[in-house]
């Protein structure tokens, strides 16, 4: 029993020192074992969450999917993915942005160094899940000729994937931002 | 030096007690689960005809009854073929609090409580769907620090915290739910599942992981589950919870079904685990210690001693220490990849079949388990062995006149007499399981299994409605049908 006591202080002490790592995070409730007969049956009707909600909201869905609280209900897309759509062409005006479809276009714009020049994005957003080929962009550039008029010009080919990157790294960065608020 | 020490001790001290990040407080969901499924069940085993009378009532004769034996007694034959239905319903409550803080509680509410019919009266009578409360805790957790749960839960050794223990396929294979369909026969039933240790009250601290580690520990007054003092009339008795010395009490090494009553006291479970990965397989190893002390026997009367080498009288209210503690190690791994799992399990130590305390002077158990699954698609099929050695009966027996004055255990050993039954030999008990399952929707299985089951004991009749002395007992089952859980 005197060992044992020993023992358990020494885990204690471990428990607090594990506490102050960086490597430290919290142990879900699924991760331990359960010897319900219920817990023995894979999946549920219910879908991902534990039991059928009767009261209450639930907030407990996985990072990124559909329901997840981190982008707000009702997307039919991934919400990291969307909010790092927003954020990474909010520098260009916005024309219109479907969240149940995943479509955000932009007006034009013009950089301010290059008055003569002017872009346009169209990003679209096609599953619910993080990952890198659930987003799409097309860039359009235009260029003004002597008489003033807009004319349609090829984009330098990297410039599509560059943004689609930059999209990607911000969806990143959400995503373990909303991780670590938990 | 010294100043990066204190700084540490500060930076470490902010981490553990200052304000943690501004978190949204989520206010409590309450959420309904549970689980139902139906078997077809066909069973061969050993024990299904008694030859000789057995002394159960052949029927309840009304008012007064009681199920006293009947004066005539009777026989039976069982058939091969059965249907089983079961159904558990569980409440979860899951909060959080402002700081971080997870709370919530867990309820279980199962329809199997009773393993036997009580027919009480002819018009007075319990049926085998009555309902009983599971498990049933609550737990308060930190991201930081862990989470304590407080009720009647398993520890961490006694299902937490396990590695190595392959049950997902089938209903669990030999850990499975075969035994729905098996009578006890000298208990041809596996009972060595971790969860088999019980959901005794007690209070259970589980640790953050760290680096791939994470371990819990717990503690646990006694066997006991629920409300009240299990006092059965208005005076200290054996029954209620908190005794821990009374009048046949060697009667409990085994816990006696239904009213969890057993010899454990003081139980406390110890588990660490690692989980991580290698190049694309997962690994999980576990180990654990559960120990305990014992109730100790009473003596109710003064008892005058015929051992001639120790003569005298024993007081009436002498405490004896019949049972050892628990005191049992478990380490298991197991690895995961390509939709296989494989994994195997050790248990040592002082414990009977039934994770009980053996008497003073009896075997340790020691016991082997290995697995292997495959999951792919909706498809998952898999296997399992358990083989393990035990104390049969027992090496002595509790009778302190025998074992005379200044005896502090009461015990003498057992003897055996030529050709009759015989509880000294050591007991084996070895099975294996093989099962599939099918997804035909999230949360609906169609399941198959076969499961193979032997207890041998050499000289010990384990079958006593058989005439001789049967060393062996047997179970087979195969089970189909479906399950749900929602």
């Amino acid at each position: 029993m005197r060992h044992a006591s020993r023992l358990a202080l020494a885990l204690a002490l471990l428990g607090l020192a594990a506490a102050a790592c960086g490597e430290t995070r919290s142990v879900r409730n699924d991760e331990y074992g359960d010897d319900s007969r219920r817990a023995r049956v894979q999946g549920r009707l219910s879908g991902a969450s534990d039991g059928l909600v009767i009261f209450g909201v639930d907030r407990s869905r996985p990072p990124g999917s559909a329901g997840d609280p981190g982008g707000g209900p009702g997307l039919g897309v991934n919400a990291y993915l969307w909010r790092a759509t927003l954020d990474t062409l909010s520098f260009m005006p916005l024309a219109s942005a479907d969240p149940f479809g995943g479509v955000i276009i932009t007006d034009w714009y013009s950089p301010p160094a290059e008055p003569g020049e002017r872009f346009r994005a169209t990003a679209y957003l096609l599953g619910r899940t993080l990952r890198s080929d659930n987003v799409r962009v097309s860039v359009f550039r235009q260029v003004r000729d002597r008489n003033g008029n807009w004319v349609d010009q090829p984009v330098s080919p990297g410039t599509a994937a560059a943004l689609e990157d930059s999209i990607l790294a911000r969806a990143r960065e959400l995503r373990s931002q909303s991780l670590a608020a938990r | 030096m010294r100043k990066i020490l204190l700084g540490t001790t500060a930076v470490v001290g902010a981490a553990l007690l200052g304000p943690s990040l501004a978190q949204a407080q989520e206010a409590p969901t309450v959420r309904i689960g549970g689980f139902f499924r139906s078997y077809y069940g066909y069973i061969q085993q050993t024990g299904t005809e008694s030859v000789t009378n057995n002394t159960i009532p052949t029927n309840v004769s009304g008012v007064g009854a009681n199920q006293a034996p009947d004066a005539s007694n009777h026989r039976a034959r069982l058939g091969k073929h059965d249907f089983s239905t079961n159904a558990e319903v569980h409440v979860f409550v899951n909060g959080k609090a402002a700081n971080g803080l997870t709370y919530g509680a867990v309820i279980e509410i199962n329809f199997d409580q009773q393993e036997g019919r009580s027919i009480d009266q002819r018009r007075g009578s319990t049926g085998k769907t009555t309902a009983a409360l599971d498990e049933a805790y609550a737990f308060i957790a930190m991201p930081q620090l862990g989470q304590i749960r407080f009720g009647d839960e398993d520890g961490p050794l006694g299902g937490l915290m396990n590695a190595g223990v392959i049950t997902n396929f089938g209903t669990g294979g030999i850990y499975g739910e075969w035994e729905d369909f098996v009578t006890r026969q000298r208990a041809a039933r596996t009972q060595t599942a971790p969860g088999g240790l019980g959901d005794s009250t007690k209070i259970i601290y589980l640790s953050p992981q760290f680096f791939g580690f994470d371990f819990g520990a717990s503690f646990a007054p006694n066997y006991n589950e629920g409300a009240d003092t299990g006092c059965t009339n208005d005076v200290a008795s054996g029954w209620c919870d908190r005794a821990y010395a009374f009048t046949g009490a060697s009667n409990f090494g085994i816990a006696a079904a239904g009213p969890n009553q057993a010899a454990r006291r003081n139980e406390y479970q110890l588990a660490a685990r690692w989980r991580g990965s290698f190049g694309g397989v997962g690994l999980a190893i576990a180990g654990g210690y559960i120990g305990s002390t014992a109730k100790r026997e009473l003596t109710a009367a003064n008892i005058t001693s015929t051992n001639p080498n120790a003569p005298g009288v024993i007081a009436s209210g002498t405490q004896h220490r019949v049972f050892n503690n628990l005191n049992v190690w478990t380490i298991g791994a197991q690895a995961t990849a390509y939709g296989f799992t494989v994994g195997a399990n050790w248990t040592y130590g002082d414990a009977n079949f039934f994770w009980g305390n053996t008497f003073r002077g009896d075997r340790p158990m020691n016991q082997y388990m290995v697995g292997l699954s495959y999951t792919n698609g909706p498809f998952t099929i898999g296997a399992n062995y358990v083989f393990g050695t035990f104390e049969g009966g027992s090496r002595s027996a509790y009778n302190p006149a025998a074992a005379g004055v200044g005896s502090t255990t009461g015990l003498v050993p057992n003897t055996c007499a030529p050709g009759a039954s015989c509880t000294l030999a050591s007991m084996r008990r070895w099975g294996y399981g093989i099962g599939g399952n099918y997804r035909l929707a999230p949360g609906l299985d169609l399941i198959a299994e076969w499961v193979s089951y032997r207890v041998f004991e050499r000289n010990r009749d384990l079958d006593p409605v058989q005439p001789g002395i049967q060393s062996r007992a047997n179970a087979d089952v195969f089970l189909t049908g479906v399950r749900l859980a929602f």
